[in-house]
């Protein structure tokens, strides 16, 4: 069972800097997990950490969150709301004994797509190594 | 039951050999949520386009989802497709398939897996799309300019020439710090002549109305139509405008209390006071004469790049008046930027002006003369008697700067300039749009440089505010719900642009959708769920990531 788990992983990128990485990333012809799902929002500050428990609760195995480096966001201060509301939220899944490691947040700009796919190959490893989401048998809700 | 299209594009060899199209339309068709599949070579090409509208037309399609490359690449052609079919652009989900899916993933099968997840993720999502309407408002074409200075006085111009009506602005008179001056360097050009041609052209623009001793009192509205009202004379003005330039310039940071340059010691200057009066109050006894550079330049923690040039354009004029003095210049670091600076220290160097280098500095004293106690590196303390000190000095914001960013709700750097939008993409807007910047509110520049600024900003202006046509607002803006939301302004705090206000009758948050730029923090921060992000609602963004998460 170990050897077949394929991860199940969802991004959240930011139109204008991480999607546009992701978009560069591809162009290249670089490699990015394929199971790797991702979601355009406008910018990370979008997120509501809702989308993140909720994905957890369903059983996904990862999620990443990208946006803008800090002082670039196309926002002005978007990706600063999203960095405080995503510690924030490791803090509590914490308390609840649910493993933080599972989600991560990144800073992708336009021109990295070499970064976008070193750090979707690194994220994907890492939850290769932890094992399904104990709840993806038993979603939570449905 | 919505009739869902599913648009599959080959896109050449591009998307064909790397998924398994065929597979992709077999599953979902299975799936039974799609009123019909369309698979095309080419979509975006003229004849794909054709295709599109008339699959659009003839199998009535109600919500289009369409695989192809980025949205970023094709995301506006396909929606104008969908308005010429009759159908709202903003009915359409483009999926990535191309950029990312198949051109980052090498195996066939796991690029169809992942191509199939996302396609299906887009026709959950799309039966939440809802019509949009791209809204246009009235705008004024006039525009207010703050500050009459070289900066506004350039942006009036620039604006008249072209036909618009400018309401020039200034606390004072015409002509900003340039009243102040002798000459401009490099080219010693003499700044009242300058100002006197500038003025001149004024009378042949009769849409430039000058304000002068005016003070801004209030500012509302937003861009496209503000009012700002002045107080001329003791009497309140109104102005209507479409768009606002701030030109209301710097002031010279003067060292008091920094008394190692012996400010406040008789014929110790800053460059601006020594330009101003000193250079004709030279003693007729007086035959050394010493410019510090740099001075506070520490303590302001920034150069300002025009003062190194300044002080050697100084030395000019004073050898111009008193070929018999001995002007020497103490630097710690020369700033000569660009293309003309050069040649001109190397001018001033052979006018016999003498450079030293120095590491430590101090002005006191001596009789009738001025000492001065300076280090030069190798560890020794020389003296040297003169008996004129200028110390060149750096620029501080004007005390009005903080006030004119509270009122417009525009940001201040660290020193406490105006900051612009972007260092590079938005050099003369703001957060607020319709409000620009140009000159040195903005920072330290030379007169070159805040022409420029001025020429920039007007050409901004142009081409966002034309007569006649209307301004296009987002469409992907937010909507705050009236039930729904309590009151708490959370939304009015996160929001980088001032876009939403506490409505203060009905104690709900409400939206300006002219200020809003779509980027759907409110919607995120909103604990009632009031705030939504239209085109990326919540119900929209939970039925797309479901999909991904089966």
């Amino acid at each position: 069972m170990a050897q077949t788990f394929e991860p199940n992983l969802i991004g959240f990128l930011c139109n204008w800097c991480s999607y546009a990485a992701a978009d560069l990333a591809g162009s290249n012809k670089l490699e990015v997990p394929a199971n790797l799902a991702t979601i355009r929002v406008m910018c990370s500050s979008r997120v509501d950490p809702i989308f993140i428990l909720n994905a957890y609760l369903r059983g996904i195995d990862g999620v990443i969150i990208a946006g803008c480096h800090p002082g670039d966001c196309h926002y002005q201060t978007g990706n600063y709301y999203a960095r405080r509301r995503f510690a924030l939220l490791s803090k509590i899944l914490k308390t609840f004994n649910l493993d933080p490691h599972r989600f991560r947040l990144s800073w992708i700009s336009a021109s990295e797509g070499q970064r976008f796919s070193q750090v979707t190959k690194e994220f994907a490893e890492s939850i290769q190594k932890a094992g399904p989401n104990p709840l993806r048998k038993k979603p939570f809700i449905d | 039951m919505s009739r869902i299209g599913l648009f599959l594009c080959e896109c050449g060899p591009n998307i064909a050999e790397a998924i398994d199209l065929d597979k992709i339309a077999e599953f979902i068709n299975k799936e039974n949520k799609v009123a019909g599949i369309e698979r095309h070579r080419l979509l975006c090409s003229e004849e794909g386009k054709k295709f599109l509208a008339e699959s659009i037309k003839q199998n009535q399609f109600d919500h289009i989802v369409i695989a192809a490359c980025s949205p970023k690449q094709h995301e506006s052609t396909f929606m104008e497709v969908l308005s010429q079919a009759g159908l709202n652009p903003y009915l359409l989900q483009l999926v990535n398939i191309r950029e990312q899916c198949a051109w980052m993933t090498p195996d066939k099968g796991l690029a169809t897996k992942k191509a199939l997840r996302l396609i299906r993720a887009a026709i959950n999502r799309v039966r939440f799309h809802s019509k949009l309407h791209e809204k246009e408002i009235e705008a004024n074409p006039d525009v207010v300019v703050i500050g009459a200075g070289m900066t506004g006085i350039e942006t009036a111009l620039s604006l008249a020439q072209q036909g618009r009506t400018v309401y020039l602005i200034d606390k004072d008179k015409l002509g900003g710090m340039l009243k102040n001056l002798k000459r401009l360097f490099p080219g010693m050009l003499d700044p009242q002549r300058l100002l006197q041609e500038k003025i001149a052209e004024f009378n042949n623009q009769t849409q430039i109305k000058v304000f002068e001793d005016s003070q801004v009192k209030e500012i509302l509205g937003f861009f496209g139509n503000f009012i700002v009202t002045i107080i001329n004379k003791e009497k309140e003005i109104s102005l209507k405008a479409g768009s606002i330039v701030l030109g209301i310039g710097a002031q010279e940071f003067v060292p008091e209390g920094m008394d190692q340059f012996g400010y406040g010691l008789k014929n110790v200057y800053t460059a601006l006071q020594f330009e101003k009066e000193g250079l004709t109050k030279i003693p007729d006894e007086s035959k050394a004469l010493a410019i510090i550079h740099c001075v506070g330049r520490e303590k302001l923690g920034y150069c300002s790049k025009f003062c190194c040039v300044n002080s050697m354009k100084l030395a000019h004029l004073i050898k111009e008046k008193r070929p018999d003095i001995k002007v020497i210049q103490f630097y710690q670091e020369l700033c000569l930027p660009g293309k003309e600076y050069d040649k001109f220290y190397r001018e001033t160097r052979e006018k016999g002006i003498e450079f030293i280098r120095f590491d430590k500095i101090g002005v006191g004293k001596n009789g009738n003369q001025l000492e001065l106690k300076y280090g030069s590196g190798d560890g020794t303390e020389k003296h040297l008697n003169v008996d004129i000190v200028i110390l060149a000095t750096g620029l501080i914001p004007n005390p009005e700067t903080k006030d004119f960013a509270q009122m417009l709700n525009i940001a201040v750097d660290d020193y406490g300039f105006f900051k612009e939008e972007h260092i590079k993409l938005g050099p003369v807007s703001t957060l607020t749009d319709g409000i620009f910047i140009a000159g040195t509110c903005q920072g330290p520049k030379d007169i070159k440089e805040s022409i420029l600024q001025a020429k920039a900003a007007s050409g901004r202006i142009l081409s966002a505010l034309i007569p006649g046509r209307k301004l296009p607002i987002e469409a992907k803006a937010s909507e705050i719900s009236d039930s729904l939301c309590m009151g708490c302004g959370i939304c009015v705090q996160v929001c980088a642009y001032g876009a939403v206000s506490i409505d203060e009758r009905k104690h709900i948050s409400v939206v300006n959708e002219v200020l809003c730029r779509g980027c759907g923090n409110c919607a995120a921060s909103c604990p009632s769920g009031a705030a939504s992000h239209r085109h990326f609602t919540n119900q929209q963004l939970y039925y797309e990531a479901r999909e991904i998460l089966r």
